[in-house]
């Protein structure tokens, strides 16, 4: 009993550390400086570009799916 | 009971407004949807790039439909006010934002709806949401007009 009250009190204390972002409070997160890419996306063109020379290759370094409707 | 229910969920931040929900008289009176109008309410904001392509568009419908049955209102959430007005005003130069505005720069409309995403619309009649759309939708003008007439 005084385990599981104790589990339950740890847990609770800690759930107050987690706060979600609502997504009306997502405008530092839209910013350009906080893509992947960083603040300029010709880098990033250029690394691929490099990248995919290298390894003979083309795609594979993406996800699909998810977005936030947000951008 | 089931008002003690929402009050403490509205309290905890856990509330959303989902289809079929009442709105609050209060948020009602705030939002001016106090009469048996449709009203459509569009959460958006500077920041949010789906907000700005669909805003043109939503203005675009606002001229079609029939303004004595309904109304279109926008809630730009900017935390910053100033940067909130001057995006309506840029858009308004431009012909593309025709509708109603409402300041939410303190987050309380939108915290009370409580949208999984942005942007957001909401259909109201008779304080009642009939409908939400979330997120960016192509053609979001035909979208609500196909919606009003099967409101009506």
């Amino acid at each position: 009993m005084i385990k599981t009250i104790a589990i339950l009190s740890i847990t609770l204390f800690f759930s107050g550390c987690i706060k979600d972002v609502k997504p009306w409070e997502k405008e530092t997160l839209a910013k350009h400086t906080m893509q992947q890419d960083g603040i300029n996306p010709i880098q990033k063109q250029f690394e691929e570009h490099i990248y995919f020379s290298k390894e003979a290759s083309k795609g594979g370094n993406g996800v699909a799916g998810g977005g936030c409707g947000c951008n | 009971m089931k008002k003690l229910i929402t009050s403490v969920l509205l309290l905890t931040n856990l509330y959303a407004y989902e289809k079929g929900d009442i709105i609050s008289e209060n948020m009602a009176a705030h939002l001016g949807c106090t009469d048996n109008k449709i009203y459509v309410i569009d959460f958006f904001a500077s920041w949010c790039g789906s907000c700005k392509k669909e805003i043109p568009l939503i203005s675009k419908a606002n001229t079609q439909i029939d303004s004595s049955k309904v109304q279109i209102i926008g809630i730009d959430v900017d935390k910053d006010v100033n940067k909130g007005i001057s995006f309506q005003n840029t858009l308004k130069a431009e012909n593309k934002l025709n509708f109603k505005v409402i300041n939410d720069p303190a987050n309380l409309i939108i915290s009370e709806f409580n949208p999984v995403g942005m942007p957001t619309l909401y259909y109201i009649k008779d304080r009642k949401v009939l409908s939400i759309i979330t997120g960016a939708v192509d053609n979001i003008d035909e979208v609500i007009l196909n919606d009003i007439k099967e409101m009506k």
